[in-house]
C-alpha cells in the first residue's frame, strides 16, 4: 500500500532525477563545459562588482590620477578575497543564506534593516545597470527605448525560466567580454614599466579628490551584494564543506579574475585619457567614447562591448541577491530553479526589480548621477553591517565548528572588516556633505 | 460543545518573557530573563522546566518549583530568595529562544520548512507548555516594534506544536540524537523534499530520524535528486551504502550507485547478496536514456509449459514491484521469450491451462531502443509493460510505463506535483 501511494508521489520527482544523458564527458567541448563548471557563484559574484558604475568609477580613477592608484587594486584585491572566502565558506558549512544566519544568531531587526537596505540599494543599482545597458548599445546606435526592454525580458527569462545550472553557466559566460579591457588596455599603449612601478609602490596624494576616488574605488570593489549572493548561490549550488578547497579555488580567481580586469580598466584609461589631459569621465560610455582618439575605434567598440556584459550580468544578479535576502530573511521558498508558483514571493522580487531597473532607465533626462550618490549611501551604511556580521559569524565557533576563522585569519579579517568599514563610513560622510 | 468549559488560558509570547524583568514574591525585581528551557522529548506540549536569568551580571539558572508564574514582560517567583545557580545545560534541554526562535523548524502537517517568528506559551494541566510557533508576519511584527504599540497585535492563528518538529541538531546537549517521531507521519516523498529544503546539517537530522526505520530511509533516498543523494551519501562507508542498496528498488539503486565516485562503485556492490549485484551490474552497463537503462530486471517470467495455477503461485511469492508484475511472461525451454499474459488475463484463464496454450506474442524492444521507441510502442500497442530482450531474444527486463511518462511528460508539467498534499 505504502509501496503504491509512494509510486504516485515519486513520478514527478523521479522524472527530473532521470533525465538522459547525453554519453560522456569525453569530448573537447564537454571538457570545457567541466572547466567553466569549475567557475560559479565565486567568479560571478566578485564581477558583478564591475558594473557600469564599477566601470565608470575605475574610468575615474585612470583618467584623473593615471597609474597612481594601481597599488590600492592590490590591496581591495587580498581584502576582497578573505571576505569573499568567508562567505562562501560559511555558505558551505552552514547551508544557510547570510541573512539567514543573521536572522537566527542575532534576531530578526537586524535582518529586517539589512533586507530593506538591500531592496533599497538594489533598485537603485539595478536601475543604474539597465542605464548602462542602453548606453552600452547606445554607442551602436541602438536608442534604449528598444534595447532595454529587450534585455530586461531576456534577463527575466534567464534568471526566472531557466534552471540554476543553466542560469550559472550562462552568467559566468557573460564575464567573457571583460576580456574586451584587456585588449583595450594593451591598444592603449602604456608604459608597462610604469604600470609595475605603479602597482608595487603607492602614490598618495594628500588631495581631496585623490582620497574620495580612493574610498570610490573601495566602495565600488566590495560591496554587500557580493557577499550575500555568494553566500546564497554557494548553498543553492549545493556546495557543501568537502567541496571547500575547490570552492575557495573558485572565490579566489575569480575575485582575482574581476580585480585585474578592473586594473586594466585604470590602466586603459591611464594610458590614453590621463596622458592626453582628459580628466574627467562622467559615466562608463563617456569613457568609451573618450578613448577612441586615442586608442583608436576598436578600443572604444571593446570598452562598450566590456559594459554590456558587465551591466547585463549585474542587472541579473541584483534582483537574485535582493529576492534571496528577501526570501531568507522571512522564511520563505526560494532558490533560481523555483517556478513563480512555487516560489511567489521571489520571483516576485525579481520580477519588480528588472521591471522597475529597466522602466526607469528608460526615461530620459533621468538623473542617473545623483541616483548614484543615493544608492552609494545605502551600500556605505550597509557594508559595514554585512562585513561585521560576515565576520563575527565565520569566526563563531558554534556555528562553523572547525572551518570557523583560524586565529590569523581571523585578525587579518577583522582588520580587513574595521579597514573597509572606515572607507565606507568616510565615502558616506563625503557624499552626504557633498565634497563629491 | 463543552458544557463547562475551562476558560481559554491566555496566550504568552516568548519574546514577551524574555528580556523582561525577573521578580520576587514580593515583586522586587532581581534581573532579567534570558531564555526559558523546555524539554522536547514525551510531552506533547513540552513543558518549561526551567529559565535562565541575569541576575547581578551572572547567569543563574531558575527552577521550574521556584517559578510561580510566567507571564508578559515578567516571571514572578514564589520565593523570595533565589539560590545562584550558575547556569549549565543539562542533557536534552533546549532553549527555547537560543535554540528555536527564528530558526527553522518542520511544519509537518503541511510537509514544509517554516520559520518561528514567536513561540506561544499557555498554562495547560497546571503547568506553562509550549503551544505553538507563528510563523505569520503578525508575530515578527509584534518583535519588532515597541512593546507598547506590540502589545495591541491580537494573537494571529498559530501552528500548533502538534504539527510541528524542531531541528536540535544545533545544540550543544542533544545533538545525541532526539527521536521526531512526528516525521512519520509524512511520505517518503515529503521527507525528500524536506531535506532537499533544509540545510546540509538539518538534511542530515532529517535522514538519520528516519533511519529508524531502515525501509523508510531508502524510500526517501530513492526519492532525493542527484546531487542530494550524493551529498548524502559520500559520508557514509560502504557497509553502509550497501545497507541501503539493499532496500531499494534496483532502478533507484544503480542511480544512487552512480552518485558515487567510481572507484568506490565495485566495492559496494561487491557488499551486496550476488542476485541484487548481478542486477545492478547488468543496470549500470546501459545508458540510462535507452530502453536498457530504463528497465527494471525484475519480473516474472516462467517456462511455458508451466501451468496457470503455477504462474499465479509465483506472482504471490515474488517481490516483483505491481507495476512490473502485471505482466507474467512465458520462456520456451532455451530461454527465449514466447509470449506473456496480462495479470487479469491469467486470472480468467481455465483452471490447469498450460501458458503455452494461451499466451500472446508481444512487442519487445532492445536495451538499445531509446525512449522515442519505447514511448512509441507503448502508445501503439496500449502497453504498460514493455519487456527488454537480448539478441537471442532472451528477456532481460521490463519497462514500465510509469517510468517512460516521466521522461516525456513535458518539463512544466511535472514541477506541479513535486509536493502533494503540500500547502
Amino acid at each position: 500500500m505504502r509501496r503504491t501511494v509512494r509510486a504516485i508521489h515519486s513520478r514527478a520527482r523521479r522524472a527530473a532525477r532521470r533525465r538522459p544523458r547525453f554519453g560522456r564527458h569525453n569530448r573537447p567541448a564537454a571538457r570545457l563545459l567541466l572547466l567553466l563548471g569549475f567557475l560559479g557563484p565565486g567568479l560571478i559574484a566578485a564581477n558583478a562588482g564591475n558594473d557600469a558604475g564599477g566601470i565608470a568609477t575605475y574610468s575615474s580613477v585612470g583618467a584623473r590620477y593615471g597609474y597612481d592608484l594601481l597599488w590600492m587594486m592590490v590591496v581591495i584585491t587580498v581584502s576582497l578575497i578573505v571576505v569573499q572566502e568567508m562567505a562562501a565558506r560559511m555558505g558551505a558549512v552552514t547551508g544557510k543564506g547570510l541573512s539567514e544566519l543573521i536572522r537566527e544568531q542575532y534576531g530578526p531587526r537586524w535582518s529586517i534593516i539589512s533586507t530593506i537596505a538591500v531592496l533599497f540599494a538594489n533598485v537603485g543599482i539595478c536601475i543604474s545597470e539597465f542605464v548602462g545597458i542602453g548606453a552600452a548599445l547606445g554607442l551602436a546606435h541602438v536608442p534604449p527605448q528598444v534595447s532595454v526592454p529587450i534585455a530586461a525580458v531576456v534577463v527575466w527569462l534567464l534568471v526566472v525560466r531557466g534552471s540554476y545550472k543553466i542560469a550559472e553557466r550562462v552568467f559566468v559566460a557573460m564575464t567573457i567580454p571583460f576580456f574586451a579591457y584587456p585588449i583595450a588596455a594593451v591598444l592603449g599603449h602604456p608604459k608597462w614599466s610604469a604600470v609595475g612601478h605603479a602597482i608595487v609602490v603607492p602614490h598618495i596624494h594628500l588631495s581631496g579628490p585623490y582620497l574620495i576616488l580612493f574610498v570610490a574605488t573601495a566602495g565600488t570593489t566590495i560591496t554587500p551584494f557580493m557577499q550575500l549572493y555568494l553566500q546564497s548561490a554557494v548553498v543553492e549550488r549545493g556546495i557543501g564543506p568537502d567541496d571547500l578547497p575547490a570552492e575557495r579555488a573558485e572565490v579566489i580567481t575569480g575575485s582575482l579574475f574581476a580585480n585585474i580586469v578592473a586594473g586594466f580598466i585604470i590602466i586603459a584609461t591611464g594610458a590614453t585619457l590621463y596622458v592626453h589631459g582628459h580628466h574627467t569621465v562622467n559615466d562608463a560610455a563617456d569613457a568609451a567614447r573618450a578613448l577612441a582618439p586615442f586608442a583608436g575605434r576598436f578600443a572604444e567598440v571593446l570598452f562598450g562591448i566590456g559594459l554590456l556584459g558587465a551591466s547585463l550580468l549585474a542587472a541579473a544578479i541584483l534582483p537574485v541577491t535582493a529576492a534571496y535576502v528577501l526570501a531568507e530573511t522571512f522564511g520563505l521558498e526560494k532558490g533560481i530553479s523555483r517556478r513563480p508558483r512555487e516560489a511567489p514571493v521571489f520571483v516576485g522580487v525579481i520580477t519588480a526589480l528588472i521591471a522597475i531597473g529597466a522602466a526607469v532607465a528608460v526615461i530620459p533626462g533621468i538623473p542617473v548621477i545623483k541616483l548614484l550618490v543615493l544608492v552609494q549611501v545605502v551600500n556605505g551604511a550597509l557594508l559595514p553591517v554585512t562585513l561585521f556580521f560576515v565576520w563575527r559569524l565565520a569566526r563563531n565557533a558554534e556555528l562553523m565548528g572547525e572551518y570557523r576563522n583560524g586565529r590569523i585569519f581571523d585578525l587579518l579579517a577583522g582588520v580587513t572588516v574595521v579597514a573597509t568599514s572606515g572607507l565606507s563610513i568616510l565615502l558616506l560622510v563625503v557624499t552626504l556633505t557633498g565634497n563629491a | 460543545m463543552p458544557a463547562a468549559a475551562a476558560p481559554t488560558p491566555l496566550v504568552v509570547h516568548l519574546s514577551f518573557v524574555v528580556g523582561g524583568a525577573l521578580r520576587d514574591a514580593e515583586g522586587e525585581r532581581l534581573g532579567r530573563v534570558d531564555d526559558l528551557i523546555v524539554r522536547l522529548e514525551g510531552e506533547e506540549y513540552p513543558p518549561v522546566s526551567g529559565a535562565v536569568a541575569t541576575v547581578a551580571g551572572r547567569q543563574v539558572f531558575v527552577p521550574t518549583d521556584l517559578i510561580d508564574e510566567i507571564a508578559d514582560g515578567r516571571i514572578a517567583l514564589r520565593a523570595e530568595r533565589l539560590d545562584l545557580q550558575h547556569f549549565q545545560r543539562r542533557q536534552g534541554e533546549v532553549l527555547l529562544k537560543k535554540d528555536v526562535l527564528d530558526r527553522q523548524l518542520i511544519n509537518v502537517d503541511g510537509a514544509r520548512l517554516v520559520r518561528a517568528n514567536e513561540i506561544e506559551l499557555a498554562r495547560l494541566d497546571g503547568w506553562y507548555r509550549v503551544v505553538g510557533v507563528d510563523v505569520g508576519l503578525r508575530g515578527l511584527l509584534r518583535r519588532l516594534l515597541p512593546r507598547r504599540f506590540a502589545r495591541t497585535i491580537a494573537v494571529s492563528n498559530f501552528l500548533d506544536w502538534a504539527s510541528v518538529e524542531p531541528f536540535t541538531g544545533h545544540v550543544p546537549t542533544v545533538r545525541l540524537r532526539v527521536p521526531h517521531p512526528k516525521l512519520a507521519r509524512l511520505h517518503p516523498a515529503q521527507l525528500a523534499d524536506l531535506v532537499e529544503a533544509a540545510s546540509h546539517r538539518e538534511g542530515e537530522e532529517i535522514i538519520a530520524a528516519v533511519a529508524t526505520d531502515p525501509e523508510l530511509e531508502a524510500d526517501v533516498f530513492e526519492e532525493l535528486e542527484d546531487q542530494h543523494q550524493r551529498e548524502f551519501v559520500e559520508d557514509r562507508t560502504d557497509e553502509e551504502v550497501a545497507h541501503l542498496l539493499v532496500r531499494m528498488e534496483s532502478d533507484d539503486a544503480a542511480d544512487l550507485i552512480l552518485q558515487l565516485p567510481e572507484e568506490r562503485r565495485e566495492d559496494v556492490v561487491a557488499l551486496l547478496p550476488s542476485a541484487q549485484g548481478r542486477r545492478l551490474r547488468t543496470l549500470l552497463g546501459y545508458d540510462p536514456a535507452t530502453a536498457g537503462g530504463l528497465m527494471s530486471p525484475e519480473f516474472v517470467c516462467l517456462y511455458a509449459d508451466a501451468t496457470r495455477e503455477e504462474a499465479l503461485d509465483r506472482v504471490r511469492r515474488s517481490r516483483v514491484h505491481p507495476d512490473a508484475a502485471s505482466w507474467v511472461y512465458a520462456m520456451s525451454t532455451h530461454r527465449r521469450l514466447r509470449g506473456g499474459v496480462q495479470l487479469a488475463e491469467l486470472l480468467r484463464a481455465a483452471e490447469g491451462e498450460r501458458l503455452s496454450e494461451f499466451v500472446r506474442t508481444v512487442q519487445a524492444v532492445s536495451p538499445n531502443a531509446d525512449l522515442e521507441e519505447v514511448a512509441r510502442l507503448m502508445t501503439d500497442y496500449d502497453l504498460v509493460v514493455v519487456p527488454v530482450v537480448s539478441d537471442d531474444n532472451v528477456l532481460l527486463g521490463v519497462v514500465t510505463v510509469d517510468d517512460v511518462l516521466e521522461l516525456v511528460l513535458p518539463e512544466g508539467w511535472r514541477r506541479r506535483f513535486s509536493i502533494l498534499g503540500g500547502d
